[in-house]
Order: C-alpha cells, then sequence, then structure tokens
C-alpha cells in the first residue's frame, strides 16, 4: 500500500477549486440574487432591535429548535438497561431518526427496533405490528428484555400498549415471563428529557411490581449498603465514570439506574454485540431497598423521582446537573448525607487542585460575557459555573423548558441563582424559545463566549462567537462526550475548554504586537 | 439465492405512477428500519435550497433532522432551516391549522422565499388537517407558491416519500414558469441531489461537452429552474426509480424523452453522457460527447493504474440504498473490486435485476436490515471493506472493518470520471490505514493467539 498523505479534498476544498467557483458564479447570473446592498440591510434589518421584537412575539412557528422528541429519550433509557432492545411503536421513520441522532452524536452504533406501522394500522390500530414485531424482533435480537415507547402515530390512533402486549403474551408471540417494560411518550408533549424519565420509571416500575419485592427505605444492610444513583438523559459516557470514580472514593456499594454508558463506550474488538453493560434487570426490585437515591437530573427524572420517593418511599437528593466546584460540593454533600460517609480526603484534595486551575486561568475569563443554550438541568449547572468563575452569563435559551411543562420553576430557579450574583445581573432567561430567537439576541446584544450543541453552531457563526460545544447533540466534534464534564474533573475539563476557546480567539484577533507567548 | 423479492411482484414497480396494489414493499415490523415516507419526501425537496421547508406537525420530524443533510448549496441556504410548527396535545384536539396559517405567513413576511414546501406529517394526517386548503389559501393571499407535500410516514417506505415528492412537484411546481429567453434547452437531472457537491462534477462534464441543464431536480435547484423543468429536451433519471413517474409523466404531459443513468464509474458516466446527446437528437453534440468521453476515460486510465493494482482482488460489501447499489457495483468493478454482499433491502425489481447484471453469481444478497446480516456477510465472504451510510458505520468500526460512507452524509464527492479516481484513492487509503493493523492485534500480554487474519 502506498504510504501517501490522504490527498482526496473533501468538498470544502476541492469546490473551492477556480473553476467550480467560476462554475457558481455562473449559475447566479439567473438566479436573480439580491444585490449585495439588498443583503447587507436585510442582515442589518436581521440585527435590529426591530426585528428582535418582531421575531420574540412570533407565536406560531418554530425556528431551529433545541429539543428533540420523546421515544428518542426512551431509547437512550431503555439502552441504560443490561441486554435490553428499545421498541419503538408507530412509523418506521421515526425510529431510523433517532438511530441516526444518537449514533451521531456518540459515534457508535444504537440498536433500537420499529413496529413499522402503515396506513392499514392507522386505520385498525397497530396491535398485528405490535404483536409481530415483539415476535420477529426477540427472535432476531434475542433480548432479556423488550423497551417499548410510542410515537405520536400509536398516540394519536389511542394504542392501548398494556393490553396489546397482554394479547401478545396470551397469542404465545412471547414466554408470559418474558419482560416487556412500556411507557408513553408522544412527541407532542413534552421532549427527548421527558421520553427519558417516563421510559426510567417505566422500567424501574414493571421489573419493580412483577418482582414480588417489598419497598424498604434504607434497609441497606439487606442490601450491602447501597445508594441509587441516576444521571438520567446523559450524553456525556465520561460523567459514568466519573460518578464511578467519585462514589468508589467514597467506598460505598451503589445502584446505577440506567447506565447507557456500556452500550455507547463499547471496545472494537473485532466481535459487535448487539449488547454492552447497562443495569442488570435483578439489580432493580433491589434498589427499593437501597438507602436511598441520587438524582442527578432533577427536572428530567420528575417522574421518576415521584415514583421513588412516592412507591419506594425512599430519601431523594436531587440535583441539578453537579458542575463547577459549588455543584460538585452540593453533589459530595449530597451522597455524604445518603450514606452517612464523610468526604474522602482524596476528593477534598483533588477540589484544591482544581481551585487552583481555576484561579490560574480566571483572569483570561473574568467578565466574559455568555449565551448558554441547553436542557434545563444542564443549564443550571452552567449557570453556577459560569457564575463562579467570573464569567456573566447573558442570553439563556431553554427550548424544552417550555412554560406549560415545568419551564417555570426551572426558570425561577435559572433567575434566582442569577439574581443572586452580581455577575448574573444582565441575564435574561428563555423558556420554550428556539435557536432563531438566540440569533437574535446574539446579533442584538453581543457576547464573548456562546457555550451548547452542535445547533448553536449556525447561529454563532452570524454573530461571529466561538462556540463551545456543550451538551446534547454533539455531531460535529469527535470525542467530546468521552470527557466528563461533572464533578471536579469535569470542571478542570470545562474550565480548559472555555479558557483555551478565549486564548486561541487572543491569537487569532492579534494585532502584531501582542503575539504573547506567555499566557 | 432468488434475487427478486416477491413483494415486488406483488406491488408493481416502485416508482410507477399506478401501483397495482402496495406501493412500495412494506416494512418489517420488529426490525430496525430505514426512513418513512416524510423522510424520504424532505430528501427529494431540501436541495431546493431557496424554498422554505416547514413540517407540519410535532417537534420531532424536524427536531431529530434539521440541518442533517449533506446536499450541498452554492448559495442560498434557507433550505436549511429547520422551520416546524411544533404542534402540542391541545393542536392535536382542537387542530393545527391556525398554528400553520400563522407559520406560513410569519415565514413569508420575514424569510420572502420564492415557494414555502408544507410537510405533513404521521399527526397531521391522522388528525385530518386540511393541509391543502391551508396552503392554497395562503397561497393566493401571499401570492408565492405555498406546495402541500402530503408524505405522512406512516404511509411506507422512504422510496415512497420520494415518489410523492415528485407528485408535489407535478402537481404544483413543474410548468408554472419560464426559463430565461437566453437559456438554451437542455436536461433535467432528476432524483440527483448533490450530496457532497456530485452535481457539480457532473455539471462541469456536461458543459464541457456543451450539453446545458435546465434544472435540477432537486441537488443545489433554485425553486424557480424546477417550475421552468417542462421546457427541457431530455430527462435523466439519475440512479432514481422513485422519480421515475416524474419522467414517465413529463413524457406524456410535454413529450420530453427520459431515460436512467448513473455517474458512478465511467462506463456508466460515458454511456449517460451519450444518452444525453442521443437523445437531443443532435449530431453535433454526439461527436463532442465522443471527444469528451474518450478524452477523460483515457486520462483516467492512466490516473487509475496505481490504485487498480492495489486494489485487484479485493472484496467488499456494498449495502446501501437501493437505487444507489447498481451503479456502485459498476464503479467498483472497474477499479477490480469485487462485490461479494449487496443491500437489496430497498431496491426495487429493476434494481435488482441490474444488480443481477453486474455481480457474479456467488455475490450475497442482503435483503433486509440489521448489522448482524451485514456482518455476517463480511465475515463468511471474508471482506476487506464495508462499504455503507451512516447507520451502520460504527457497527463497522467495532469490527474493525474497513469502510466507506457512500450515503448522505459523506463529505466525497465520487460522481464521473474524477469522481471514480476519488473512490479508488478513498478505497486504498482506506484499507491501507495502519489503524487496522493496531486494531487488529490484540495487547502484547495477549499475543498467544494469532491476529485475526483478514
Amino acid at each position: 500500500m502506498s504510504k501517501d498523505k490522504l490527498d482526496i479534498p473533501d468538498y470544502n476544498t476541492l469546490f473551492s477549486e477556480h473553476r467550480f467557483v467560476e462554475q457558481r458564479l455562473n449559475k447566479q447570473q439567473f438566479e436573480a440574487p439580491c444585490s449585495e446592498q439588498e443583503t447587507a440591510e436585510a442582515l442589518a434589518y436581521s440585527k435590529s432591535a426591530e426585528y428582535m421584537e418582531k421575531n420574540f412575539s412570533r407565536k406560531a412557528v418554530v425556528i431551529n429548535p433545541h429539543k428533540a422528541c420523546q421515544p428518542l429519550g426512551s431509547i437512550m433509557a431503555a439502552l441504560g438497561f443490561e441486554k435490553t432492545l428499545p421498541f419503538v411503536h408507530g412509523s418506521q421513520g421515526c425510529n431510523s431518526y433517532f438511530r441516526s441522532h444518537l449514533s451521531r452524536h456518540f459515534k457508535e452504533p444504537t440498536p433500537a427496533v420499529s413496529s413499522s406501522m402503515t396506513e392499514d394500522a392507522a386505520v385498525f390500530g397497530g396491535m398485528n405490528n405490535l404483536i409481530d414485531g415483539l415476535e420477529n424482533s426477540v427472535a432476531l435480537y434475542k433480548p432479556e428484555m423488550v423497551a417499548v415507547c410510542t410515537t405520536c402515530m400509536a398516540e394519536v390512533i389511542g394504542d392501548d400498549l398494556s393490553a396489546f402486549i397482554g394479547n401478545a403474551r396470551q397469542k404465545g408471540v412471547i414466554a408470559e415471563d418474558f419482560p416487556v417494560a412500556f411507557c408513553n411518550t408522544p412527541s407532542f408533549v413534552g421532549s427527548h428529557i421527558t421520553g427519558y424519565d417516563s421510559m426510567l420509571k417505566g422500567i424501574l416500575s414493571y421489573l419493580y411490581e412483577r418482582s414480588g419485592v417489598e419497598a424498604a427505605p434504607g434497609r441497606g444492610e439487606e442490601t450491602g449498603e447501597k445508594l441509587n444513583v441516576m444521571l438520567g438523559f446523559e450524553p456525556y459516557t465520561g460523567n459514568f465514570a466519573e460518578i464511578r470514580k467519585i462514589l468508589d472514593a467514597f467506598d460505598t456499594k451503589y445502584t446505577l439506574l440506567g447506565d447507557h454508558s456500556g452500550n455507547y463506550d463499547s471496545p472494537a474488538t473485532g466481535e459487535y454485540e448487539y449488547y454492552y453493560g447497562g443495569t442488570k434487570l435483578e439489580d432493580v426490585p433491589l434498589a427499593a431497598k437501597a438507602l436511598g437515591t441520587l438524582s442527578l437530573q432533577k427536572y428530567t427524572l420528575r417522574k421518576t423521582q415521584e415514583y421513588i420517593s412516592g412507591t419506594w418511599k425512599q430519601q431523594i437528593s436531587a440535583l441539578s446537573a453537579p458542575l463547577g466546584i459549588t455543584g460538585t460540593d452540593k453533589l459530595l454533600e449530597a451522597i455524604s448525607e445518603l450514606t452517612g460517609l464523610p468526604v474522602p480526603a482524596s476528593l477534598t484534595e483533588e477540589r484544591g487542585r482544581v481551585v487552583d486551575a481555576l484561579t490560574d486561568s480566571h483572569p483570561y475569563i473574568h467578565g466574559k460575557r455568555v449565551a448558554l443554550v441547553g436542557d434545563p438541568d444542564l443549564l443550571i449547572g452552567l449557570i453556577g459555573f459560569c457564575l463562579e468563575t467570573g464569567m456573566e452569563p447573558v442570553h439563556i435559551v431553554c427550548s424544552n423548558g417550555d412554560v406549560d411543562f415545568d419551564g417555570v420553576k426551572f426558570k425561577e430557579e435559572a433567575e434566582a441563582l442569577l439574581s443572586a450574583s452580581p455577575y448574573g445581573s444582565e441575564a435574561a432567561v428563555y423558556v420554550g424559545n428556539d435557536l432563531w430567537h438566540m440569533r437574535s439576541l446574539l446579533l442584538n446584544d453581543p457576547v464573548d463566549l456562546a457555550i451548547g450543541s452542535s445547533h448553536l453552531k449556525f447561529a454563532a457563526k452570524d454573530a461571529g462567537v466561538p462556540l463551545i460545544r456543550v451538551g446534547f447533540p454533539i455531531f460535529d466534534r469527535h470525542h467530546m462526550h468521552r470527557h466528563p464534564i461533572i464533578g471536579y474533573q469535569g470542571a478542570l475539563n470545562l474550565i480548559g475548554l472555555i479558557v483555551n476557546t478565549v486564548l486561541d480567539e487572543l491569537d487569532r484577533n492579534n494585532s502584531g504586537f501582542n503575539y504573547d507567548l506567555v499566557r | 439465492m432468488d434475487p427478486v423479492r416477491k413483494e415486488e411482484f406483488d406491488s408493481g414497480a416502485c416508482g410507477s405512477l399506478a401501483p397495482k396494489t402496495k406501493a412500495c414493499p412494506r416494512p418489517k415490523p420488529g426490525e430496525a428500519a430505514g426512513g418513512c415516507s416524510f423522510d424520504g419526501a424532505q430528501i427529494t425537496l431540501l436541495p431546493i435550497m431557496d424554498a422554505a421547508h416547514l413540517v407540519h406537525g410535532p417537534i420531532a420530524c424536524a427536531g431529530n433532522s434539521w440541518e442533517s443533510r449533506g446536499a450541498l448549496s452554492s448559495g442560498p441556504s434557507l433550505s436549511q432551516y429547520g422551520f416546524a410548527t411544533d404542534l402540542n396535545d391541545s393542536d392535536i384536539i382542537f387542530g393545527g391549522e391556525k398554528k400553520l396559517k400563522e407559520s406560513i405567513d410569519y415565514i413569508a413576511g420575514r424569510f420572502a422565499p420564492p415557494a414555502i414546501f408544507v410537510y405533513s406529517t404521521c399527526v397531521t394526517a391522522l388528525i385530518g388537517e386540511d393541509m391543502d386548503a391551508v396552503c392554497k389559501e395562503a397561497a393566493d393571499r401571499l401570492g408565492i407558491p405555498v406546495v402541500p407535500v402530503n408524505s405522512p410516514g406512516f404511509v411506507g417506505s422512504k422510496n415512497l416519500g420520494n415518489r410523492l415528492a415528485g407528485d408535489a412537484l407535478l402537481q404544483y411546481v413543474i410548468g408554472t414558469g419560464e426559463p430565461e429567453p437566453e437559456m438554451q434547452p437542455g436536461v433535467n437531472l432528476i432524483g440527483e441531489y448533490n450530496i457532497a457537491g456530485e452535481m457539480w462534477d457532473i455539471e462541469k462534464l456536461m458543459n464541457s461537452a456543451g450539453i446545458a441543464v435546465t434544472s435540477r431536480i432537486t441537488g443545489d435547484a433554485r425553486y424557480k429552474e424546477i417550475a421552468w423543468a417542462h421546457r427541457a429536451r431530455v430527462n435523466m433519471v439519475v440512479c432514481s426509480r422513485a422519480l421515475l413517474g416524474l419522467a414517465r409523466e413529463m413524457e406524456s404531459r410535454y413529450g420530453i424523452p427520459y431515460f436512467e443513468g448513473s455517474f458512478y464509474g465511467a462506463k456508466e458516466t460515458t454511456y449517460s453522457l451519450r444518452q444525453m446527446a442521443y437523445l437531443m437528437n443532435d449530431r453535433d453534440m454526439e461527436r463532442r460527447v465522443d471527444r469528451l468521453t474518450e478524452r477523460e476515460e483515457n486520462r483516467l486510465a492512466q490516473d487509475l493504474r496505481p490504485y487498480r493494482k492495489l486494489l485487484k482482488g479485493k472484496k467488499a460489501v456494498l449495502y446501501t440504498g437501493g437505487v444507489k447499489s447498481w451503479s456502485v457495483i459498476s464503479a467498483l468493478k472497474e477499479l477490480g473490486v469485487q462485490v461479494v454482499g449487496v443491500g437489496t433491502n430497498k431496491s426495487t425489481e429493476d434494481d435488482v435485476r441490474r444488480i443481477a447484471d453486474r455481480v457474479g453469481d456467488d455475490t450475497e444478497y442482503i435483503p433486509e436490515g440489521g448489522a448482524s446480516r451485514i456482518l455476517k456477510t463480511v465475515k463468511e465472504r471474508k471482506a476487506d471493506i464495508m462499504i455503507a451510510g451512516g447507520r451502520n458505520m460504527y457497527v463497522a468500526m467495532k469490527e474493525q472493518i474497513p469502510f466507506i460512507d457512500i450515503n448522505q452524509e459523506r463529505h466525497k464527492a465520487y460522481a464521473g470520471y474524477e469522481g471514480l479516481l476519488r473512490l479508488a484513492k478513498e478505497l486504498t487509503y482506506s484499507l491501507a490505514n495502519p489503524v487496522w493493523k493496531l486494531a487488529a492485534s490484540p495487547a502484547p500480554w495477549d499475543r498467544e493467539a494469532p491476529p485475526y487474519d483478514r
């Protein structure tokens, strides 16, 4: 084989060649494009306060949404359990979107199947599709549990999952004792995070109720002093590693309720298996006897938290993403409180090292104005991190902090957090808004940095703001999800990302006399 | 193995305008299925770059799909915006028509697009939204075309969606405009979406032979040029049987002859260019095409020599949307790569026949999806490389199989003569990368077993 460099131009370079540029210019002759002046005027108008007002009074249309739908979250939740096959009950396209979406983020395959409903199902109901689908998928993919969620279509025609699955058992398509957890996840309600919550609750309650185990809160001695931990809709496999590291440092035993890190971080061994890792199914009923439950996404996991405190009668510590020093401090305090164990010295030491790193970097980020986009729990964490490092959150957009869906409480908390710090005085929190709103905000009231998913890159580019990729989805960068953002290590990763972006910008924009070697 | 699937005999050709029974093969419940009709319709129309594309439905269909296709634009980018009505539960109960109307008005007012395409989804079709009426009313009031695309996901496969999008173009767009007087009549390219800029390579070739492109349907298209598509002299259906119905209908309505062709591989490219000139009924043009193709083929043969040597006898498994399979096989064959397995899950009867014409008897047909099925073929046939789309890419990585992305997310253009050279290079590089050796050798302390022989 030749040892040449890969010299096949990709489209960025190939089509910048003169012959293609010329070809495109020729095409413009009959395109009748706007004049440069008109374009400039339109761009200027889109930056104006007048347009921003119009944009924010927009009620009907969503432009560039920053949320995905419920079943996508359900699939992630299902993949958190051992040998569990996610099953989407509805028309086939949804499932292929979910698989692409998750695979593009994690760069890993996503096993999930669909009941492939078509218009006859729309008329007569999807029962036959569900029954055939269960039979086929169990035979093909040999799961130990199937986790069924619905799509809009199944919800609109009113399919009854519980009855259909019962009928499948009666017909002998699946064995009487074969576990099939399920939940309802219409996409016209909520978002990917509510879907995650519904499926997690669906699986926990299903496995618990059929086990015959009696909930016995705090009976740690029976379960080996275990703690339940839920990470929620977690786009970072690195965060699972980090939480394990922290819990191991405490020397407490724990059950992660929902752990998809195995499925999304499996080794290349030359042999692809369908299922990797995940919470063991038999651990779920025992989780009802745990010392307590730690939830790291309190807005995402509302239903599951309610279930655990209501049915399992457990003490719950519900936090948002533990980002930064203060966020991680709260996490360690919560673990300490739930387990009765002191915070280990190794973590205190790590804290000191990361605080040191933050002090090293603070001159370059102090007073940086920041725009934030993300899911509610991530945003609470990010806001806290910005404030403690002297960055000033300015625009905060949360597409799925819908006003009619607990958005108000999220907004209240975010605003309280911001108003408690002088660095939060300029901030405004927008729930149920989209990235087109964010674009108006960025153009009208410029910031230094944007923090959010890959989807934010278009608005950020229009506004000439560097984007720091945090959250979900990150399609256009590799391996970001492998590095934790929670815990002290996560704080170090985040500050590294942010300060080095700032320094890159300084170098990029240097005017020749200050191309500093030392910073 | 019998390459032709029974249900396709029953169903009539997927691209046919008058299917005998069902339009396209039905997906099987319980499998990891491909895209739906909504997806197919969007893929067909989104490359109309200056139009606005509004999804009427809950957030999912738009939220999971906006800005993630690789159809490139040479100018406008409005098509890349994710517009959605984002219906919620009360809209499902009381209807979303008002929201739709307001959405159309907002888009027209703010973005001033030449046209708005409005897509139905499973939900809006089920609750019986009268999208056609809303679109018509808005079009009359706003004075711009507002085109309803009735292709909800549940009606079937992606191919059917392509076809329904074609129907929408026929019904609402083609024939509604006239080309600039100075434009010379030429060829419509149907079903070429400018993935990774392939359309630009093709256009360059056609222009060198003096063949004009009248309308791009729809790669890097502008709304206007589709409206005047009926003034073309020839239709070429590029690797997409699903839009064959569009070509057939244009033949009967406007008397435009059509042919099916491909630009993957030198042989197919030459054939396609010749066919254009022949159907244009222009002797001069035919001669120009002959000169051009001869020159290009000679140059290519020269450039390809070192790569052919390296690729000779290599085995590939090809798993892509059915329509592309046969043409990519041609290209691979020219490079000396043997296709030992080929996906036929989305292929029509004719596609499968074309595949059969191009591969040997011992090639395995992979009729249905699922990673395990593809992997089995790779292993059993000792394939050297897998050529497939994004959803299967990471499975290949897990199995340490060299991989080339051939579908919509790829960043390399493989069409035409130069495209074939790029494909040859990409194949050799992908096979030669030292990472495969690294991946295939176990850790030093586990070395007693011989490394996996590929």
